[in-house]
């Protein structure tokens, strides 16, 4: 640790800060923030650029950043990239639905009804905590390695969050907004989306938000593991043919669909929020 | 390198015996390393898993090099990878292998990577390329292909066949749907019916005889498609430990030597059966071939223009960053030496570039 | 009704559909409504089991998968918690290195499965690098959050005690952050037991034991009852392990005391 060590330093003050300063100063101290932050990148790159310009390891270990870039231009505008990313999109796409759609139903029927929480949730709960990956191989003997097993694998890494948190969401619902629905006699629709869904919403997109995650890591796993598209796919190739340029290419494209999925997630969340407090 | 032709008569005899000299005599003065790693890109197959295939399984399972580093105390660390050739190339990149026993294509995309290997000695030739789809599969020849899911291992050696087996019939490998299949999980995925054609080795005349595939071409009828493999070393090791380097070598020939009788086919047929293949299938991968031929760990100048093809082809299809020049790769030094000490130089036949025997000397 | 009874009871019913999906299962396999190539009985999965267990050495292999769990997960915890406590402390380590830390977190972790298996081959020390990559996110957001929840009438307490800035680490922050700690490792022993599995089907090496060697070995022999075994003994242990964590948090936190 170095000088920096007043207690000031350690206590959580910029993002409450920020808003308390003239909308110029904001903008100064986020452009700031961001400049800070783009200092490691720098280096790294800088630091990758002479180590594999001064041959500190061998090319196929480390590939330069100007041959990467050659990669990703080339990959780019024979069309391969954007093919490949729109596959394993569609594939993420297929299975947020399908697996989201049967953790919604999941969840609600835990959350409302006791038997089949009773019947139902202990052996959720346990297979629940199976790692995803461990099913693949015998999915794989079930439907094979074709497009099935993808969505399939990927909509099992998404049931679960979106179960566990649509049954806690429901779960959370206050009993008596619930005794006054029941007054007015609500319908089942127009309990879940007057009452329900309000004071859920935020337990739900916690688990749309995990769904995202887990599809994202369980559809990397099983294009690495069988696939003939895909950015996994195009890692595969990669590794089989010993070039990692275009290994480091996909891993790129893969961290930045990370982060837009993440951007998207957040400004979502902003949405749902201000609906929420509107429909209150 | 000198070509022999252009030595010859007294001096030439007196230069060769001369060398014979050196290398006997260096022999002793070399220490050889007290580990020997050695990869081969072939998993064990079989209960219990084997490796018997080729003069490499030969000698594997006879322990011949083994037993001729006994009594130097030097201990041979075989690794077997289920990635098979790319998986090598990853484990020579990280030096953790001084020889390898690898296909083609594998060893010219490292190389061309920049793996700094040599090739010393033919492992491996004419290993037979098949394809195969369900028994009720609507696919009748190669040309059915297009459009269609077909799997295989991305990088191993018979990538190139399969684009040479794809151009004969008009097609490329984006006119097919290419699905990237470890060895061991080619069977699997063509019983599920998951992908609609394989292309594999002798590993899936099994399934048909279960009922299971259907045969839709072999390349019996034509030499250019089948795969081969190679003996390597890495540069370092080869510097390092030349005399090693030829004992390994030597250590093989036995086993080639074996192999070449064709008395011996039958017994070999038993032994590769035990990784798991019925004898029948194994016959019938290797009918009509010649024993004398598939056993040579001669990098004769026909070997090394396959591998040139397959280079250059590596090149063409961007499978390979770099087009490597094989003559400039390929060291014969240590295989020469090494059949000079067994006293088998003259026995395999030398081909020349079309394949034809080249008259003996 | 007692609690306790209530409980009982539900465990009782809980157990109602798994027993009548074996039985089911056996049924259809017994009676020939299945192809029982693909789906084998009950039966014949326990006797797969029992096999493994006696003859091919399965608790040697799981015992093998477990070390290798272990390694990658102490290593990546250990380094999570430094760089946590890093960011969480000093604001200026937080804006330098945070930017880069969230977006390297984007990357899938399968993604570095290539790079590492170029750089480290198919060796143990791959397969535990890249486990303790899949502890080391989860641990670092959580220490980071619970440092930066250390309130601020904390800081001047320790301050009026005059704790130096070691004491003030291990006395103070480490104990006020361990509730969101214990939360990451909780999170990061789930990661990396899946990072396991993941890196013996992804990093499979002919010398390498474990249990997903062992499923790979039965998908390449097509034994369905084998990978029903691994695939049973990888969930139990993921589910054993995840209880064993909770328990541990659950001991830990009450050990802390109600204090804070």
């Amino acid at each position: 640790m170095s000088a920096d060590s007043s207690t000031a330093v350690i206590l959580p003050a910029p993002a409450a800060a920020t808003p308390r300063t003239a909308p110029l100063a904001g903008v100064l101290v986020k452009t700031g923030h961001v400049l800070v932050g783009a200092i490691v990148p720098l280096l790294l790159l800088a630091l990758w650029q002479h180590a594999a310009s001064a041959h500190w390891l061998p090319v196929q270990l480390l590939p330069s950043p100007a041959l990467v870039y050659a990669s990703f231009i080339d990959l780019w505008q024979s069309g391969d990239l954007t093919s490949n990313l729109a596959i394993s999109l569609k594939r993420v796409g297929w299975s947020l639905l399908l697996g989201g759609g049967a953790g919604l139903v999941l969840g609600v029927l835990f959350g409302f009804s006791r038997r089949a929480r009773a019947y139902l949730y202990p052996t959720f709960e346990v297979v629940a905590q199976f790692p995803v990956i461990g099913w693949i191989p015998l999915l794989i003997i079930f439907v094979g390695i074709g497009e099935p097993l993808k969505v399939l694998a990927i909509s099992l890494a998404v049931i679960v969050p979106v179960t566990v948190q649509t049954t806690k969401g429901i779960a959370q619902v206050p009993r008596p907004l619930l005794d006054v629905a029941r007054v007015y006699r609500f319908s089942l629709a127009q309990t879940i989306t007057r009452v329900v869904l309000p004071s859920a919403l935020p337990t739900l997109f916690n688990g749309l938000r995990q769904a995202v995650m887990q599809a994202w890591l369980a559809l990397v796993f099983v294009e690495l593991l069988a696939a003939g598209e895909g950015v996994g796919y195009l890692m595969v190739w990669g590794r089989q043919l010993l070039q990692l340029d275009l290994v480091v290419v996909a891993m790129i494209l893969i961290g930045l669909v990370g982060v837009v999925l993440d951007r998207l997630l957040a400004v979502l969340e902003h949405r749902l929020q201000r609906w929420r407090r509107n429909a209150f | 390198m000198f070509s022999l032709k252009t030595l010859r008569g007294p001096l030439a005899r007196l230069a060769l015996a001369l060398t014979a000299f050196s290398v006997t005599v260096g022999a002793y003065a070399e220490t050889p390393p007290t580990v020997i790693r050695v990869g081969v890109a072939t998993p064990k197959t079989g209960n219990p898993p084997a490796f018997t295939v080729g003069p490499v399984g030969v000698a594997y399972t006879r322990g011949l090099i083994e037993e001729e580093f006994k009594k130097d105390n030097v201990k041979i660390d075989w690794v077997f990878f289920r990635g098979a050739g790319p998986a090598v190339n990853e484990a020579l990149t990280n030096k953790q292998l001084d020889f390898a026993f690898q296909g083609d294509l594998p060893s010219l995309v490292g190389k061309a990577g920049g793996l700094n290997t040599r090739l010393i000695a033919l492992a491996g030739t004419r290993q037979h390329v098949y394809l195969a789809v369900p028994p009720d599969s609507p696919i009748k020849s190669v040309k059915d292909l297009k459009g269609k899911r077909v799997g295989f291992s991305i990088g191993t050696n018979i990538q190139t066949p399969i684009n040479r087996i794809l151009a004969a019939n008009g097609l490329t490998e984006r006119d097919i749907r290419v699905v990237n299949l470890s060895v061991e999980g080619i069977a699997p995925a063509l019983t599920s019916k998951s992908i609609d054609a394989v292309f594999s080795w002798v590993q899936i005349l099994p399934l048909k005889d279960k009922g299971l595939a259907r045969i839709v071409f072999s390349d019996h009828e034509n030499a250019a498609y089948a795969c081969n493999s190679g003996v390597l070393v890495t540069d370092e090791f080869a510097r390092k430990y030349p005399q090693t380097t030829t004992r390994l070598l030597k250590a093989l020939l036995p086993a080639n030597r074996w192999l070449a009788d064709p008395a011996n086919t039958n017994a070999y047929i038993s032994l590769v059966a035990q990784m798991g293949f019925p004898e029948k299938t194994l016959h019938e991968d290797q009918d009509g071939e010649d024993a004398l031929l598939q056993s040579s760990p001669l990098l004769t100048d026909y070997a090394l223009s396959l591998y040139q093809g397959v280079a250059d082809d590596a090149f063409r299809l961007k499978l390979a960053r770099t087009r490597v020049d094989v003559k400039q790769w390929a060291d014969r030094s240590f295989l020469t030496a090494a059949l000079q000490q067994a006293q088998l130089t003259g026995f395999w036949p030398t081909l020349d570039n079309n394949g034809r025997k080249l008259a003996a000397k | 009704m007692s609690a306790s009874h209530s409980r009982r009871q539900h465990d009782w019913r809980g157990v109602v559909a798994p027993l009548l999906f074996v039985a089911l299962w056996q049924v259809a396999a017994s009676a020939g409504w299945v192809n029982t190539k693909l789906i084998v009985s009950p039966l014949a999965v326990l006797q797969a089991g029992w096999q493994e267990i006696t003859a091919n050495g399965f608790a040697h292999a799981l015992a093998a998968s477990l070390a290798r769990d272990l390694a990658g997960f102490v290593l990546g915890s250990l380094a999570g918690i430094a760089f946590g406590v890093l960011l969480g402390l000093s604001r200026w380590a937080d804006r330098l290195l945070g930017p880069t830390f969230h977006t390297l977190r984007q990357i899938s972790l399968f993604a570095w499965i290539p790079l590492i298996s170029i750089w480290l081959g198919y060796t143990d020390q791959a397969r535990v690098l890249f486990i303790a990559v899949a502890a080391f996110y989860p641990v670092v957001l959580s220490t980071h959050e619970g440092i930066r929840s250390v309130n601020k009438a904390q800081f001047e307490v320790a301050q009026v005690y005059g704790f130096s800035r070691w004491q003030r680490l291990v006395r103070l922050v480490l104990p006020a952050a361990s509730p969101q700690i214990l939360t990451g490792l909780n999170l990061a022993l789930i990661y990396a037991w899946l990072a396991t599995i993941g890196a013996e089907f992804l990093l499979p090496s002919f010398d390498a034991t474990g249990v997903g060697a062992t499923v790979i070995r039965g998908r390449a022999a097509f034994r369905v009852d084998v990978i029903i075994v691994g695939m049973l003994v990888i969930g139990l242990t993921g589910y054993a392990l995840n209880r064993l964590a909770q328990r541990l948090e659950d001991r830990l936190l009450i050990w802390r005391g109600p204090a804070h």
